[in-house]
């Protein structure tokens, strides 16, 4: 027994040698003092994914000297959304990034509820309520949205001509999320556009929870797996972890891999030998933009951008491979990038599954 | 306040008639009933002291009230006491830390609402998994009957009056959407109910597959007919539910709802049907055990199904209270783990009534004063995991506790697992 | 475990892979169809098996072990811990740092089968309570730990998830040389080689799963047909009369958990060591259920519970192959198109493979009860 006292005291004494190196809040309040804080949607913080991703441009307002304090809340579950925002609004923070399309209604009413504070919507449609004019925005509430068509239409295109067999593969997250949708019928646009007799593989984790289905890697390896035993050469990975699962098991199996999101050469090393590109959505500079945004609007200057507001998107560079990428290839990839981004070519995806 | 009475009166009117409707059901079977089911090597070889019936005087009571609360308040600090330590070895301030979670879940009537609206699902899951406790049944389907409970209550609520053609007042509307809900529920959990008692099949596996079956199904109407058609919705989920569908919060301006009131009585309604009727004896018999039930006359493969029944009823009532009193629509994503949770809460409050509503409070408590602390103090919310799992520990393991603190033991041993033959 | 249901397991394994062949037969050769699903199928067995002869070691011996899930979730995220140790920090090559990481992941998945050992068989906790503490623990230490170490700045590894060593290697069984040899004493057809390719798709596997393979075969082995395993099923059947004959119980729960603890922590290792190089809280995603339901399915045997694992495993296979040839679905057909369709058929099965056709699936007879001398 005084054997149990004795490990208790000592685990309490080494304890209490670890210096508590939480910093203390600064008071949101004040006016001079800038606080952002971030609700995530159901799913962790550090999901490698949208969630992390904005977290990080919400870090990176820290460290560019924008935002004196930043704080996040992983919610658990979809009937806290407004809870988690309204403590933020009540510490007296001035911006309030969500992250998620799920928490677009509860962003849009907290707005209205405290028009002082500045909101970020990522992935959210916020022409209030979802129409074009502009007139009806609530006036301190920006949805960041992003190309994912394009995006996803260009690595499609990019499969499309690199593939020797004539079949590509996608392994996606559920289809009931919207930019997921977006990316996965992009890429098949885009590939049908280089080659209207191309075989694709598409397949969606709609088959698990909503909490499951970007959080599987294993699923995401086993279906490239079954795509790469049926022939594909080319696999995209879109959706959080069940996505890098596909990516990384097609550069161990030796095919091309395309990541998604951010430029996965760098958060992937195990695929970047075999990374053709990314189909990429820049949510952490679009992030850190809009609270640059915020803080000048409260500040007295440019108008805060409300409505929807399109961040970045594109396609990566080839690092590795940019040898083994022929340079007719890499013409015909800027023409269509820049035949998107002028009008001129359309994906032809609708925003939400039909 | 009528509208809940009536409204409360309705669901129970419909789950009794659930529980009559299964009753007839099973009750088709007795004639080839007579071979039993159960195999000679299931149950306990001797009637635990649970199972008889007991005598509640004065004395006893204040006993084992002393007896049960002092081991589980013990347990409760000695794992918030490790939980502490390993907030500080990996840097954090427990005190800071707890303070938070205190604060968050008890610190303001704000607060207390959202620990109310927490405490809700957890404690109407926590009942349907200790009623099949009870009745030696592992209900680990749960998450799969609560969700289908949701979906058939937001059905209800959202369409039935346009099927109708009129306007529906909510004394009517409102006990018919929950009633419905727990009854689908119910139905959900006697599919395992009557394939244990007539086939043999294992209601553990049955009860896991059916998780997935609902959870497909469930995903198949928010993506398809049951999805939102607005313009606007880009989400799965189902349109709002009418006005006359919802439940009023308690008090103006806070989310803690009459549902919560709903669960407490439904708590005092358990207790009451397994201690004081002929039906919770034949379900705590069945359960302690099954041989000598049967040849005490008690028709053991009907009770197997109605405890199941039961179980479901009180799930699908957790989903149907969500959807009417809370969210007010169904929204895929919505439900992530109440069912696994509620087993941690049925097992915590020993698979009695109060026990569970004072473990559900307790998990609400933590779930939702994580936010808080972790807005505070940065410490993730995984920490709350490790406390429940310490104190689901201690409160079984109270062998341990009762080392640790000299307490004598007493009272009687609560035992749930037959293996799975029974 | 008898023929009757290990035919009805293998004609339902039929059906499902021929569903998928008849669908995408207009695409593709049928025989790469089977290899393809039949390789996966066996991949993705691969964790249930050996959750499942967990459960077996445990449950033969009378502890319920549903605490094969939480066992599995802290050997993935430990094995897969060690083995970035090693490799990041201590600077070992990928295959010693894999090998640790494997060690790793069995050490703390026997760590918590002893746990679960010391509560049910000591302290005759209820074993069910001591199933769900593990997999609630395994849950908040695993995921608590992952955000510790990677995630917060000024973690060890600076908040950034280092390089992982990778999976395991693919074990190369010479099957397709085997068979392509013997397409060229008969002619060399061209058929004959797409057969050898086939084959050697599905034999081409990684250690993990050829180690379940085996395991299957051992188990069986040990359970019928030694001294060991015939004192672990009495122990499990009469622990009384064992104990009269002297055979020590609790030494033989105890040592039966423990095994039990190495065939889960092999099974956790499986998703961070062989499946994917990364972690992920949560990741087990209910395979140790699954595989609980296969023990159960496969009445307490090794075969058993292996041809049961195959189902799911070959139901995944359609799920995933299913989506592949969606296009080429007849429109008669049109409601398999649904990925929530197919993705319930598998769980319809399975309920109705246990609703008796193949009979009853009998547990051992002290399963669940803590002993008492």
């Amino acid at each position: 027994m005084k054997k149990l006292y004795l490990v208790v005291a000592v685990l309490v004494m080494a304890a209490m040698l670890v210096p508590a190196c939480t910093p203390t809040a600064p008071d949101c309040t004040l006016p001079e003092v800038f606080c952002v804080g971030m609700v995530t949607d159901v799913g962790k913080i550090d999901d490698k994914s949208f969630n992390q991703s904005a977290w990080e441009g919400v870090q990176q307002s820290k460290t560019d000297g924008v935002a004196d304090w930043v704080q996040y809340i992983e919610t658990t579950d979809a009937k806290d959304y407004d809870k988690n925002i309204a403590t933020f609004a009540d510490a007296g923070y001035d911006a309030i990034v969500t992250v998620g399309f799920a928490l677009g209604e509860a962003t849009a009413a907290a707005a209205i509820a405290y028009p002082n504070i500045y909101f970020i919507g990522v992935d959210q449609f916020q022409a209030w309520p979802y129409d074009t004019d502009t007139a009806n925005d609530i006036a301190n509430l920006a949805g960041l949205n992003f190309p994912e068509d394009q995006a996803g239409f260009l690595v499609g295109a990019l499969a499309a001509m690199m593939t020797e067999t004539g079949k590509i593969g996608g392994v996606f997250g559920t289809d009931a999320v919207p930019p997921v949708w977006r990316f996965g019928e992009g890429y098949r646009a885009g590939a049908l556009y280089i080659n209207p007799d191309i075989e694709i593989f598409i397949v969606y984790h709609s088959d698990v929870g909503f909490d499951k289905t970007f959080t599987d890697p294993e699923w995401g390896a086993q279906t490239a797996d079954s795509m790469i035993d049926n022939g594909a050469d080319v696999i995209f990975g879109g959706g959080g972890k069940t996505g890098n699962g596909a990516v990384v098991e097609a550069a161990l199996r030796g095919v091309y891999a395309i990541g998604v999101d951010t430029d996965q050469y760098y958060t992937l090393p195990e695929a970047a030998p075999k990374l053709l590109s990314s189909a990429m959505k820049l949510i952490t500079p679009g992030v850190a933009g809009l609270i640059v945004a915020a803080k000048d609007a409260q500040g007295g200057g440019a108008a805060f951008p409300a409505g929807n507001y399109m961040g970045l998107g594109g396609y990566a560079p080839y690092h590795d491979l940019d040898s083994v990428v022929p340079a007719d290839v890499k013409t015909r990839m800027e023409e269509i990038n820049a035949g998107l981004l002028d009008g001129t070519i359309l994906t032809g995806v609708s925003p939400v599954k039909p | 306040m009528l509208v809940y009475v009536l409204g409360f009166l309705g669901a129970v009117l419909l789950g009794t008639l659930a529980i009559v409707f299964f009753a007839v059901l099973a009750g088709k079977g007795k004639g080839t009933g007579q071979k039993s089911v159960i195999p000679p090597s299931a149950g306990s070889p001797l009637p635990t002291p649970s199972s008889a019936p007991t005598r509640y005087t004065f004395k006893s009571i204040i006993f084992s009230a002393v007896d049960s609360l002092l081991v589980p308040l013990l347990a409760v600090l000695t794992a918030i006491l490790l939980g502490g330590i390993v907030i500080a070895v990996v840097g954090g301030d427990p005190f800071a830390a707890y303070k938070g979670l205190i604060q968050g879940a008890f610190g303001s009537a704000k607060a207390l609402s959202e620990t109310g609206v927490w405490a809700t699902p957890y404690i109407f899951a926590g009942l349907a998994v200790a009623v099949a406790f009870k009745g030696g049944l592992f209900n680990i389907g749960a998450e799969g009957q609560l969700a289908l409970g949701a979906v058939v209550a937001a059905l209800i609520g959202y369409a039935l009056p346009g099927w109708l053609g009129f306007d529906l007042p909510a004394i009517i509307h409102i006990p018919l959407a929950i009633g419905l809900g727990a009854l689908m529920g119910a139905l959900w959990a006697a599919i395992p109910g009557f394939l244990k008692a007539y086939t043999g099949g294992h209601e553990v596996i049955n009860t896991i597959m059916m998780n997935y079956i609902a959870l497909n199904i469930t995903s198949f109407l928010m993506n398809g007919p049951m999805k939102d058609p607005s313009p606007t919705n880009v989400i799965a989920r189902t349109p709002a539910i009418a006005e006359s569908a919802r439940i009023a919060p308690l008090f103006e301006g806070f989310r803690v709802h009459w549902g919560f009131i709903l669960a407490l009585l439904v708590a005092v309604l358990i207790w009451l049907l397994l201690q004081k009727t002929t039906f919770g004896f034949e379900i705590r018999m069945v359960g302690s055990n099954p041989d000598a039930a049967k040849y005490a006359g008690i028709n053991v493969k009907r009770t197997i199904v109605l405890t199941m029944a039961l179980s479901g009823l009180l799930a699908g009532l957790a989903g149907a209270i969500e959807v009417t009193a809370l969210n007010y629509r169904h929204e895929l994503g919505f439900s992530m783990g109440y069912g696994f949770d509620a087993i941690a809460i049925a097992l915590l409050g020993k698979t009695n009534p109060f026990g569970v509503v004072i473990a559900a409070i307790l998990f609400g408590a933590m779930r939702n004063g994580a936010t808080r602390m972790q807005f505070l103090t940065m410490i993730p919310v995984d920490v709350i995991s490790i406390i429940q799992a310490l104190i689901l520990l201690f409160v079984a393991a109270d062998a341990i506790i009762r080392y640790i603190y000299r307490i004598k033991a007493r009272g009687e041993r609560v035992t749930l697992t037959r293996g799975w033959g029974g | 475990m008898n023929w009757k249901r290990f035919g009805f397991i293998a004609l339902i394994i039929v059906i499902l892979f021929g569903a998928v062949v008849l669908v995408g037969s207009v695409r593709q050769e049928p025989i790469l169809i089977i290899a393809s699903m039949l390789a996966s199928t066996i991949t993705v067995a691969t964790p249930l098996t050996l959750g499942a002869l967990s459960g077996i070691y445990c449950e033969r011996s009378g502890v319920v072990n549903i605490g094969i899930e939480g066992m599995m979730l802290t050997a993935a995220f430990f094995g897969w811990l060690g083995s970035i140790y090693m490799n990041s920090i201590f600077g070992f090559d990928k295959m010693p740092s894999l090998i640790i990481g494997v060690l790793v992941a069995i050490l703390s998945s026997v760590l918590m089968a002893l746990l679960h050992a010391i509560l049910s068989i000591t302290y005759k906790v209820d074993q069910i309570i001591g199933g769900t503490v593990i997999n609630i623990l395994a849950l908040g230490v695993t995921g608590f730990l992952n955000r510790q170490l990677f995630f917060e700045k000024g973690s060890i590894f600076g908040g950034n998830v280092p390089h992982a060593p990778g999976t395991l290697p693919i074990v190369h069984i010479p099957a397709q040389e085997a068979v392509s040899a013997i397409c060229g004493w008969t002619g060399n057809s061209e058929n004959c080689q797409l057969v050898a390719k086939a084959v050697g798709q599905v034999f081409d596997q990684q250690p993990i799963t050829i180690a379940a393979i085996l395991l299957v075969i051992v188990t069986h082995f040990v359970l019928f047909k030694t001294r060991w395993g015939l004192r672990t099923r009495s122990v499990g059947e009469h622990p009384r009369a064992a104990d009269t004959v002297g055979i020590n119980v609790i030494f033989m729960r105890y040592a039966n958990v423990l095994i039990g603890g190495v065939m889960a922590g092999l099974g956790g290792a499986y998703f961070t060591l062989e499946s994917v190089p990364s972690f992920e809280p949560g990741m087990t995603n209910g395979r140790g259920f699954i595989s609980l339901a296969a023990m159960i399915f496969g009445n307490w045997t090794p075969f058993g519970a292996w041809a049961a694992s195959l189902v799911f495993g070959a139901a995944q296979a359609l799920q995933i192959n299913m989506q592949l040839y969606r296009e080429s679905i007849p429109a008669q057909w049109a409601f398999l198109q649904s990925s929530y369709v197919v993705g319930m058929v598998p769980y319809i099965l399975t309920m109705l493979i246990l609703t008796g056709i193949i009979g009853k699936t009998i547990s051992p007879a002290a399963d669940g009860q803590p002993y008492e001398k």
